[in-house]
């Protein structure tokens, strides 16, 4: 070992116009296969789409595209396509290619689809000219404009050169890109969920004349463990951290030099599901009394030590649609035992050992398990915690009998709408998916979140969204614990760092470097 | 010798043959449905029933045995459902980082583990001795999670002697892949500062993983010399005069490592099994956290061809073990 020493290279320093983050790589490359917000952090910035989300709240901003127009019934979407966008190989982005896209992600079915299949047929996708994009739905859908970002437009010319076995080049794209957006993938340092090295694209739309100093190169190198992500920050080796840090380390960061915590309050809800289906939480009464035996504020001052804001109901509340004189489950065990012998009185089973199940990789599914469990055990409640993990839980949400009775987890922003939130989470239309798995069931509220999603116009949503879900909360069908505050540590040599919601701040082209 | 090997191979396929089906019955019976998990987060009840039905999931288990025990005989390993990437490639470009990392660290505890269990037996119920015991029961009991970032703060946050994480500095540029081992191809394409480079990136991994192997083969170690030492040739070779050093580390030594020498073999396996705490915590590029991320992802392909190959390795090492047996041991050289 001495030898080594000797012969010991220089410490790592950052290196002039590399921007090294140690954030998650998605499971592929390929936009049209995944959607999770480590997709976000790479289609963001290798891939263009039609609108875009932009700031906090986010706005909806013109991409590629310049403009819309919407018939009245809500049916008909026209967009008018940007002239100058070109992709990574240099030819231009035309309304075929975005038609090619459309139908790319609807052909492969996966995540991006979600929002899309059942109101979309590909052959209703067409291009009446070079840049004008026409969408025919089924049915008026007013969340599609919302939706719209989550399509990444990609370079038909590239991707049909590599296809096989009518496979939509769904391999080859896993691991090369054919984009144009502001940073260009380096597929030779590709290896799939250890790094990514994206090149600057200086053909970009945009331009880069408001930021001459961006970084000439973005390098994904996802760290696994959160000790190693905040040394190698600490150190310089990387210059951000992912944004799920913990109090501590958040602590620890904003004790060193060299390095500052960017804190942006998000759209993620986290929230404890309970099983509306299954005895004794198809009670009301044993609904709400687990939603007054958790320690809200306990959990937020103690635990997240107040990083988090307090969000009482199912969407964010720094989003249109929320109603603001919601009235919030506060943490009382007197209430709380009075609802569960009042529910026991009804018949339910409340003294049946219940489970919550958490996703073992994310400790604070834990920690709230663990803190509604001895709250509940005071009460005479035993809960039963079982470590899992999101695959195995999001399988068995598929149907009521093998849905837990309660398990932990985010709703984050797949898109900006109330539909992300309580459109698919309690409308039962979705039973069956793990945004609804508490299968709630209420014909009001089914009927309030059908009429918000073919009526268009927000003003005209706002109101049926509010009602929908002062409904819901009065039903007490989950425990809606708080709303995110992003935590993420950068160096200080990074300037500019824009966060939005969707996407976590992944985008990087604001970003300077000052060296 | 030659014999030996092909019978103990032949003998070796049994177990791999029950190692294949065990995984795999018991990875489809783990309720986490890989089509659910492959329509991913925001799919419909009847996404997942279409991707079932395109990944044949929906046909009787025996008959998916069936179809992967005739891939499994042609060296198909079919595509992991994630990457999009053939199994075989993701293994080829994981598996010499992870077998650069336990053979690194087999090494340090075989080089560490014998002369300091040699040398407590020596000098028995004395200090020596009773360091060494309190040590190697801490090297077994400390947590390699601990170690490791005790490590990392130590040597590379404070003194700045060795990387925090990785394998190879991103500044740099991989010589050609000719073994997939970079100590071996940076020597081969005559790259010193990558050799030098990725000697620095294995030092405190490496340090980590053998932590517990120095004490576990130290702890052999010293029982067989213990024991030897208490034999009649040891008695007669003293009463003769012979030098107390040389008799030691010539004849003590070689009989009594036998004991340890299987231990190796063992623990082979159970580095492998700790290189996923090293490999997530330093970054390690290896096949241990690819295999988890795999398990969580329900990406079975993966996890069938990861425990296969690892099944053949074990195998392999435990074969070459005996052999190394034969070796030292005349009265087992007969057998090879």
């Amino acid at each position: 070992m001495a030898a080594v020493v000797v012969m010991a290279p220089p410490a790592r320093a950052a290196q002039p116009g590399v921007l090294v983050t140690g954030d998650n790589l998605p499971t592929n490359l390929d936009p049209h296969q995944i959607f999770d917000v480590p997709m976000m952090l790479y289609s963001l910035n290798a891939y263009d789409n039609l609108y875009r989300y932009q700031g906090n709240p986010p706005e909806l901003k013109p991409w590629l595209a310049q403009s819309h127009t919407v018939s009245e019934d809500g049916k008909t979407w026209e967009f008018k396509l940007r002239p100058d966008a070109k992709f990574h190989d240099g030819s231009e982005v035309t309304a075929d290619d975005v038609v090619y896209s459309f139908r790319r992600v609807l052909a492969l079915g996966k995540a991006p689809s979600g929002a899309f299949k059942p109101v979309l047929k590909p052959d209703n996708v067409t291009a009446p000219d070079k840049h004008t994009v026409r969408f025919v739905l089924d049915q008026a859908y007013a969340p599609f404009l919302s939706a719209v970002p989550i399509v990444m437009i990609v370079n038909p010319r590239a991707v049909k050169a590599n296809e096989s076995n009518n496979d939509w080049a769904a391999t080859w794209l896993a691991s090369n890109a054919a984009g144009s957006g502001a940073y260009k993938l380096d597929a030779s340092t590709y290896r799939p969920l250890e790094r990514v090295d994206l090149k600057r694209n200086p053909d970009h739309f945009l331009g880069w004349s408001d930021n001459p100093k961006a970084p000439e190169t973005v390098q994904i190198l996802p760290t696994r463990e959160t000790s190693t992500r905040v040394l190698a920050l600490l150190q310089g080796s990387v210059d951000m951290t992912d944004s799920y840090l913990p109090t501590d380390q958040v602590e620890r960061i904003q004790k060193s030099k060299g390095v500052h915590i960017e804190k942006h309050t998000s759209m993620r809800v986290f929230t404890l599901r309970m099983n509306n289906a299954k005895p004794p939480l198809d009670n009301v009464n044993a609904r709400k009394c687990f939603a007054h035996a958790f320690n809200y504020d306990g959990f937020i001052q103690e635990i997240l030590k107040g990083y988090a804001e307090r969000n009482p109901a199912p969407m964010p509340n720094n989003l249109w649609g929320y109603p603001k004189d919601v009235v919030a489950y506060d943490y009382d065990l007197k209430k709380a035992k009075a609802f569960c012998d009042k529910a026991k009185a009804e018949g339910a089973p409340i003294n049946r050992p219940i489970q919550i199940h958490i996703q073992s990789q994310l400790e604070q599914t834990n920690q709230a398990a663990q803190l509604l469990q001895s709250d509940l055990a005071q009460i005479g409640i035993n809960l039963k915690i079982v470590s899992d993990t999101w695959a195995n839980i999001t399988t068995n949400t598929s149907k009521p009998e093998s849905t837990p009775d309660l398990w932990v987890h985010w709703v984050s922003t797949y898109f900006v709408d109330p539909e992300n939130w309580v459109g698919q989470m309690y409308d039962s239309q979705f039973h069956g998916t793990w945004k609804a798995s508490a299968w709630y069931k209420n014909p009001k509220v089914d009927e309030l979140l059908r009429k918000a999603r073919v009526t268009i116009g927000q003003e005209e949503r706002k109101p049926l969204y509010e009602e929908a879900t002062r409904l819901i909360v009065a039903d007490s069908p989950d425990i809606w614990v708080y709303n995110t505050v992003e935590l993420r540590g950068v160096t200080d040599r990074v300037k500019e760092f824009r966060f939005s919601p969707v996407g976590s701040g992944g985008e990087m082209r604001s970003i300077q470097l000052t060296n | 010798m030659l014999r030996f090997i092909l019978r103990r191979a032949l003998l070796a396929i049994p177990s791999l043959f029950g190692l294949l089906v065990l995984t795999f019955f018991m990875i489809r019976v783990v309720p986490a449905d890989p089509a659910a998990a492959l329509a991913g987060e925001n799919a419909t009840p009847a996404q997942v029933a279409e991707i079932r039905k395109q990944y044949g999931f929906d046909r009787p288990l025996h008959e998916q045995f069936v179809v992967y025990l005739g891939q499994v005989a042609r060296f198909e390993f079919g595509e992991s459902a994630y990457s999009r990437r053939p199994v075989a490639l993701d293994i080829k470009q994981r598996l010499p980082a992870t077998l650069e990392l336990t053979v690194s660290a087999l090494l340090i505890a075989t080089l560490l583990g014998i002369p300091l269990g040699t040398v407590a037996a020596v000098y028995h119920n004395r200090w020596p001795d009773t360091l060494l015991r309190v040590l190697s029961v801490a090297g077994v009991a400390v947590a390699a999670f601990w170690f490791a970032i005790e490590l990392q703060l130590l040597f590379a946050m404070d003194l700045g002697w060795f990387p925090l994480r990785g394998r190879m500095s991103s500044g740099l540029s991989a010589p050609p892949t000719a073994t997939g081992f970079l100590l071996l191809d940076s020597l081969i394409a005559g790259r010193l500062d990558v050799f030098r480079d990725a000697l620095h990136h294995l030092v405190l991994p490496a340090m980590t993983l053998s932590l517990g192997g120095i004490a576990t083969i130290a702890r052999f170690t010293r029982a067989g010399v213990l024991d030897t030492l208490q034999k009649d040739f040891v008695l007669y070779e003293r009463a003769q005069g012979f030098p107390s050093r040389a008799l030691i580390w010539q004849f003590v030594l070689k009989n009594s490592v036998v004991a340890a020498i299987t231990q190796i073999g063992l623990l082979f396996g159970s580095l492998i099994a700790g290189a996923v705490v090293v490999e997530t915590i330093f970054d390690w590029p290896g096949i241990g956290f690819y295999t988890v991320q795999a398990i969580l992802t329900a990406d079975y392909k993966v996890m069938l061809a990861v425990t296969l190959l690892i099944g053949v390795i074990y195998a392999a090492v435990n074969i070459l073990v005996d052999l190394v047996h034969g070796l030292i041991d005349p009265r087992l050289r007969e057998q090879l």
